[in-house]
């Protein structure tokens, strides 16, 4: 059975590059969402086993989304996907249950070592 | 307006998106000078007309308040210039979590302003032309305008383009009520070849 | 051995380059640094540039350097904030005025192919014509403000001038809850007399020499000026009520004490004068000197030659 990952970007580019960015043969079922309020809708709808989120979107950012997963009690496997590098960021998400930071622009090597650390891909 | 001066919606889309993977290396550098975390925008951009920038420039800022401006040019594959517009409080905030105590003098404060516009200006254009592969140089900064209103900043009257793409993010402090904007402008011809270089970008994904 | 245009031109041109490595010692060194330094190439190269000049300004040029090699950016400096790095003299050494050379820098990072910094170029320009022009163009401006804040028969300060100084006091009573300000209107007696009988080149004199018979007794804060006609006004910061008064009487005196020579003519001038304080419930300009010019009437009325305060309550509410 295919993996439901939802990707939440509210650019449509970033969500394409992720999406190629994304290890080949990986059978995957792909939901994408524009802002937080639509990524925790699809979550709620069960389409987010593994979630790739970015931070800064309109109406509700990817803090304001981790931080409502981990009232709900977190159940997603949850990659922050983000141009804030900076070394605080990637704190404050682990902190709130976010699994694994990764930079933009992506770099697929280091989703799939990721992914493999984690044992949720082949 | 001419149409071909109009970004297409993905064209639009994956501007917006370079900007932001640039402006976070801006803020990361930002945040590495003031010892403190950065807050990023999401990036605004839109076309606007000459006798009309004046507004834009209100709009994006917010407030009619009093500000001071850096401004920069760049050149190579694309040319424009680049302001960075800070307020009352940020030129004060700036000398203060940069160590100066009530002593910073009016040059060491210039000095500051255009330091930190460099670094800002720098790291986010800088980051779109690695993501473009565009190639540009920087001429060196200076003070625009000192304790001016935001609305006055830019004399529409002395402007020889007509249509210019304003792209636009602020970087706020967490601690502070500290805000600055980064504003680059393009005038016409300028925003052709960006529009050919983001095409190139996203048919090489 | 012919060189290339490039390093013919990075060698010739009438601006200083030089490169530096991540340990500042210089890589490459132009002849116009080569010539201003007294220092040539085969000197420097290979040595630290702070070794071979101990008088840079060390700790903050590390940190403009090291900026360009870590965030891989241009970097800038203007003579306009740090007029010079390098003791050089300058080509206008008689007329300058100026000590050393001016020098704006451009600080670029060279990459090697794996995009990497590894060496800083940096170009000296002379801004020295710059900065004098600046300099002169200043004084110009500062002359053009000065005569334009000017009454043109007195010389004091015009009406112009003193509104917008009024007007700032306010702002900085607001601002650092300084302490009240105080203004004198002052206006001298039977002017149109003076007039009638001496003349006017004569009226224009004993202006004049009242201007003149005023400013020795100021305090280097106290602004002075000529508010329309035979009317003058002082504006005195950081002064009460009390401390005005006292002013504005030996201003009084200053002006009545001898008899103003003009030709053969002796002229006896006395002068009227009002005093308020600029106090609660007082928010604007026009109030106080509005206050100022009831106590003016109020000399007047009771018969001149004297000074009057604005209504003595007032004191008490600040």
């Amino acid at each position: 059975m295919p993996t439901p990952i939802l990707v939440v970007d509210d650019s449509v580019m970033a969500r394409k590059m992720l999406i190629k960015a994304l290890p080949a043969g990986w059978d995957v079922e792909i939901t994408q969402a524009g802002n937080g309020v639509e990524a925790l809708a699809a979550y709620r709808a069960g389409k987010a086993e593994v979630m790739f989120l970015d931070l800064t979107m309109p109406e509700l950012d990817g803090y304001g989304v981790l931080e409502t997963l981990q009232a709900e009690g977190l159940n997603s496997f949850v990659i922050v996907v983000s141009a804030d590098i900076q070394p605080l960021a990637r704190e404050r998400v682990k902190q709130l249950g976010a699994l694994a930071f990764v930079k933009k622009p992506v770099d697929p090597a280091q989703i799939e070592a990721i992914l493999r650390e984690y044992g949720i891909a082949l | 307006m001419n149409d071909q001066l109009l970004l297409t919606p993905d064209q639009r889309d994956a501007l917006q998106e370079v900007t932001n993977i640039a402006m976070g290396q801006a803020g990361a550098q930002l945040a590495q000078i003031l010892e403190v975390f950065v807050q990023l925008s999401v990036p605004r951009i839109n076309i606007t007309e000459s006798s009309s920038i004046a507004t834009s420039i209100l709009q994006l800022v917010g407030t009619p308040q009093s500000v001071t401006a850096v401004r920069q040019a760049f050149s190579g594959t694309l040319r424009g210039e680049a302001m960075v517009v800070y307020d009352q409080n940020g030129c004060r905030d700036l000398a203060d979590l940069m160590g100066y105590e009530d002593d910073i003098d009016r040059d060491s404060e210039r000095e500051l302003l255009l330091d930190v516009g460099n670094v800002l200006v720098g790291a986010c254009l800088n980051g779109i032309a690695e993501l473009l592969g565009a190639k540009l140089s920087f001429s060196a900064p200076t003070i625009m305008a000192e304790d001016v209103e935001v609305g006055r900043l830019i004399n529409p009257q002395q402007l020889t383009w007509n249509y210019a793409l304003l792209v636009e993010v602020h970087f706020t402090l967490e601690v502070r009520d500290f805000t600055c904007h980064l504003m680059t402008l393009m005038p016409e011809e300028s925003i052709v070849a960006l529009k050919s270089a983001l095409d190139a970008f996203m048919e090489n994904l | 051995m012919t060189e290339s245009p490039a390093d013919f031109i990075v060698s010739e041109i009438n601006a200083g380059i030089f490169m530096l490595d991540r340990q500042y010692r210089v890589l490459l060194w132009n002849r116009f640094m080569a010539q201003h330094s007294d220092l040539d190439a085969e000197t420097v190269i290979g040595r630290n540039l702070f070794e071979l000049f101990p008088d840079l300004p060390q700790k903050w040029l590390v940190k403009k350097i090291d900026s360009v090699f870590v965030l891989k950016n241009f970097a800038f400096t203007s003579w306009e904030q740090r007029p010079y790095l390098f003791r050089f003299r300058h080509n206008r050494p008689i007329t300058g005025g100026i000590d050393y050379m001016r020098q704006n820098f451009t600080f670029m990072p060279m990459r090697n192919a794996q995009g990497e910094v590894e060496a800083v170029v940096v170009t000296l320009l002379d801004a020295t014509d710059s900065a004098i022009y600046q300099t002169m163009m200043q004084a110009a401006m500062r002359k053009l403000e000065e005569s334009s804040n000017r009454d043109g028969l007195t010389g004091v300060f015009n009406r112009r001038y003193i509104d917008t100084r009024i007007f700032d006091e306010i702002q900085r009573i607001g601002r650092y809850q300084a302490a009240p300000f105080s203004v004198v209107l002052l206006d001298l007696d039977h002017f149109k007399r003076i007039n009638d009988t001496y003349g006017h080149l004569a009226g224009d004199e004993v202006l004049r020499e009242v201007a003149r018979r005023v400013l020795p007794g100021l305090r280097e804060p106290d602004v002075f000026g000529r508010y329309g006609g035979e009317e003058f006004i002082l504006i005195l910061p950081q002064t009460d009520l009390e401390g005005a008064r006292s002013a504005a009487e030996r201003i009084r005196f200053a002006i009545g004490a001898e008899a103003i020579v003009c030709g053969e003519q002796h002229i006896q001038v006395t002068a009227s004068l009002g005093v308020a304080s600029f106090l609660p419930p007082f928010s604007s300009a026009a109030e106080v000197t509005q206050a100022a010019d009831e106590a003016l009437y109020q000399s007047k009325h009771n018969g001149r030659n004297r000074v009057s305060v604005y209504p003595a309550q007032q004191s008490q509410t600040g």
